[in-house]
Parts: C-alpha cells; sequence; structure tokens
C-alpha cells in the first residue's frame, strides 16, 4: 500500500519530464541587446513527441537548447525531471546530460576515430558502467538500429543515413528520459530522413522516451504529438496532433 | 532561500541527481592514441620538429661532456698529440654562448610548433569536444586527451632525439678523439646529460598542450550544434 502510493507520488512527480517557466534570453550583439526569448512557458509529459518550429531568428534553437540543458536563461526557470539546472554545478550538469538526455545532432557528430561500436559505448563508459557490460549494451543497441553487421566500422565509412543511426543509438546508451534532436534530418534525403523520422516515433513508443525535435521539415509534423510554433521569441501556438492533420493537408494543397 | 527553493531541495534530494565520475585514466589515453593515429601526418611533422630540437641539445651537450673528460683524464701524451693536431680545443666563451642561443632557439621554434600544432587541433575539434561534453564528459577529461596526445609525441620525439644526439656526439667524438676516448666514456656525465633533455622534452610539450588544452576544456557543450568554426 505504501509502496503503491510512493509509486503514484513518484509518477506524479515524473509526469512533466521537461518544465520551461517564463524563460527569457537575451544575447549581447555588438552591443545591442537582442531578445531571443521573451517569455515562453511550456510543459512536455514524459512519453510525448514535440517538434519546435519556426523560422531561423524565431529564438527555436535558444529555447531548443534551454530545455536540454545546453544553456541557461536570463530569466525564467528550466526544471528537467523537476530539477531546476540553474542549481545544478558542473558535475550535475555532466551527470544530468549523460543520464537523462540524448543528443542528436544534424550533423551527426560521431567521434571520427572510433568505430560505431566504440561510438556507442561511450556515453556508457562516461556513466561509470564497466567496459564489457557497455559494449555488449552497445552491439545489442546497435542490432535494434539496424547496423548489427557494421559494429566495427568507422563513421566515415557509412553513410548518412546509417551515421544518424548509429547516433541515435549512442543517444539511448544510457536510458535517457528525453531524446534531444536538433535538426536530425537537416542532413538526409527525402528517404533516409523518413526512416529516421520513423524510428524516433518508434522509439517513443518502445523505450518511452520523450523525444523534442528543432525542425524545419513538415514530414516530422505528422509524428508529432504537438508542434510548438516560435515566433519572435514567443510561443505563437501549440497544435495537437488530432488538429494537425488537417493544418498538413492544407499546407500540401497549397503546393 | 524561498519555499519555491526548499521544495526543489526536497526534489533534488529524492531524484538524487547524480555527479558526473570521471572516466578512467587508461581510456583517456586510449582515445588520446586513436586521435594520434588518426592524423599521423601532422603528428609525426610536431614529433620531427621535437626529434631535431631535442638531438641538438643532447648532441650540444654530450660531446661537450665528452671533450671535457678527456681533456681531464687522458694522460699526458695524449693530450699533447691531440692539442698538436688541433682536435682538442676548449671552447670560448664567446663561442659558447653562441651555442645557448642556438640551442635556445631550437627548443623555442619546437615550443611554437607544438603549441600551434595543438590549437590548430582544439579548433577543428570543437564539434567533437563539445559532444563529447554533451555525452557527460567533464573538463578534466578533456584537458587529459590534449595533455597525453602532446605528451606521446613528446615521448617519442624526444626519445629519437635524445638517440640521435648521442649517437652523433658519441661518434664524432670516437672519429676526433680515437683511441684517447678508450675507457673515457663519460657514462654518469652523459646520463645526466640526457635526463637533462628529458626533462626539457617533457616541459616542452606539456607546456605546449597546457593553453590549448584549457581552451578545449572550456568550450561549452553547445558548440556541438554549431555549424562551422
Amino acid at each position: 500500500m505504501n509502496d503503491r502510493a510512493k509509486n503514484s507520488d513518484d509518477h506524479l512527480l515524473a509526469a512533466n519530464v521537461v518544465r520551461a517557466v517564463d524563460v527569457k534570453k537575451v544575447f549581447k550583439l555588438g552591443g545591442e541587446e537582442v531578445h531571443a526569448l521573451r517569455g515562453c512557458t511550456l510543459s512536455i509529459k514524459r512519453g510525448e513527441y514535440i517538434s519546435i518550429m519556426g523560422p531561423s531568428g524565431s529564438g527555436k534553437t535558444t529555447f531548443f537548447n534551454m530545455i536540454g540543458g545546453l544553456d541557461k536563461p536570463n530569466y525564467g526557470q528550466v526544471f528537467i525531471d523537476e530539477v531546476d539546472i540553474a542549481s545544478l554545478d558542473a558535475f550535475e550538469l555532466a551527470w544530468l546530460r549523460c543520464h537523462k538526455i540524448g543528443y542528436i545532432f544534424q550533423t551527426f557528430n560521431l567521434i571520427p576515430v572510433q568505430s560505431a561500436l566504440e561510438n556507442v559505448m561511450l556515453p556508457m563508459l562516461f556513466s561509470g558502467m564497466p567496459e564489457a557490460d557497455a559494449q555488449d549494451k552497445a552491439a545489442d543497441l546497435l542490432q535494434k538500429v539496424g547496423l548489427g553487421h557494421r559494429l566495427l566500422n568507422k563513421p566515415t565509412q557509412l553513410s548518412g543515413g546509417q551515421q544518424q543511426r548509429v547516433a541515435v543509438a549512442r543517444a539511448l546508451a544510457n536510458d535517457p528520459a528525453i531524446l534531444l534532436a536538433d535538426e536530425p534530418t537537416g542532413n538526409l534525403d527525402l528517404k533516409t530522413g523518413e526512416e529516421i523520422i520513423e524510428m524516433l516515433s518508434g522509439l517513443k513508443d518502445d523505450f518511452g522516451v520523450t523525444v523534442i525535435t528543432a525542425t524545419h521539415d513538415h514530414k516530422m509534423l505528422s509524428v508529432s504529438d504537438r508542434v510548438i510554433y516560435l515566433v519572435d521569441g514567443r510561443i505563437d501556438r501549440i497544435q495537437r496532433r488530432e488538429d494537425l492533420r488537417i493544418t498538413v493537408g492544407t499546407i500540401e494543397e497549397g503546393h | 532561500m524561498n519555499k519555491e527553493n526548499t521544495i526543489l531541495d526536497d526534489n533534488r534530494h529524492r531524484k538524487k541527481i547524480g555527479r558526473q565520475v570521471q572516466l578512467p585514466v587508461s581510456n583517456a589515453i586510449k582515445i588520446a592514441w586513436q586521435n594520434i593515429r588518426v592524423r599521423l601526418g601532422r603528428s609525426l611533422l610536431v614529433t620531427s620538429g621535437i626529434i631535431l630540437a631535442i638531438s641538438f641539445l643532447s648532441y650540444i651537450l654530450c660531446s661537450d661532456a665528452i671533450a671535457k673528460n678527456i681533456a681531464g683524464k687522458a694522460n699526458q701524451h695524449q693530450i699533447e698529440q691531440l692539442q698538436r693536431d688541433g682536435k682538442l680545443t676548449i671552447n670560448s666563451e664567446d663561442a659558447k654562448t653562441q651555442t645557448r642561443w642556438m640551442v635556445g632557439l631550437a627548443l623555442l621554434v619546437s615550443f611554437v610548433g607544438v603549441l600551434n600544432s595543438m590549437l590548430l587541433s582544439v579548433t577543428e575539434r570543437f564539434r567533437e569536444i563539445g559532444t563529447m561534453k554533451c555525452l557527460g564528459a567533464l573538463d578534466k577529461l578533456v584537458v587529459e586527451l590534449f595533455l597525453f596526445e602532446s605528451m606521446f609525441q613528446g615521448l617519442v620525439g624526444t626519445s629519437l632525439g635524445i638517440i640521435m644526439g648521442l649517437s652523433l656526439a658519441l661518434g664524432e667524438g670516437s672519429l676526433t678523439y680515437g683511441s684517447a676516448m678508450t675507457g673515457l666514456v663519460p657514462v654518469v656525465g652523459i646520463i645526466k646529460r640526457v635526463g637533462i633533455c628529458l626533462l626539457a622534452g617533457t616541459l616542452l610539450t606539456v607546456f605546449g598542450a597546457l593553453y590549448p588544452a584549457w581552451l578545449a576544456a572550456r568550450m561549452e557543450p553547445i558548440s556541438a550544434m554549431r555549424l562551422e568554426v
């Protein structure tokens, strides 16, 4: 009974995996103040697939970095798993990035000197996992993303799509709560991009991770639970999946 | 402390945000070694610079030690013979100063070479460093990676340089002094001077890599997202 109560309590606490409260960010560019974010509030639930869209200069990247624990706001708070990231020191932040967040980049960002297997092992070694265990788990993850036959290949010996698959496996290494993907299809062709999107959406269901992407890619919209549109440093509108189909339809008709 | 902060601390305690642990040094050495192997060309270039500077230093020091030993310990007959042939001359103060300057310059050039190559390494790897930090690497690991990389080059360069300089000094000595040198190789003196060369080589590479490594460690994880330098 006690246990159950505790569990449901934990569950409630964990319901919002990311919470941004009135986040503001000002950059100084050549003596001039640039308001990248003018107060954004957003809660993201565990297991959601969120796309952040917006033209360049809209603060999309800044907001994305903020909720990924890569940047700190000037004003307001960002909670990841209900922990205010501003309260963390360098060691705790590194731990958070290592254990709670999996990063996927537009430019794949594999370590060029390491094999696919070693790349996926790296975050596990950082987390203190013994090498043999890390190796087994990395091989398993690469198998899951369909690269079981290319474990020992270096990134340069892999295609773009394959590199991004390795990056996805690496992002999953420490069973993160959040997958943070910055334009994950930006450097891929249409078909490969679709495969990656499909994979990310599948991971959401299989691993229960929360996927947050910053994107221009309209293919991304159909798998998103919510799409956040940023304009001029503010959240302009949020579209839910139910409303999305229609919108995508009109966009396609318009072309 | 307001109420919100107290709740926060409470949560934080319950959630147990951990503190990131340092990757074992053996892993850092392994990655540094991989980095060297991949950039072997440039690495060899830097190493050859170190080899030249250190071999020059060790040649000067060791041949000086050999000459002094012979002047002090060979029998009178042999010394007279060598002086008559003009082979045993004690260098003037001027010549010594000049040599010191040249050795100093050689070391400086090689130091700048190390510094330059490590700086280049850091700037071209900004994305890699940022990515590693996103994956949970601590500043200390980044510093270690660059220091180890430089130390590998330093170790190889210094050892080869010492071997080269010492063999040159010994070869030249035996050609010049001939039989007078038999039994008069100043082993202890040479070991001392080899030690000096080792120290010089180590300082050269460690100090050359220190600033670039510090720059790399300060890099924000966000730099992994940057598209160009």
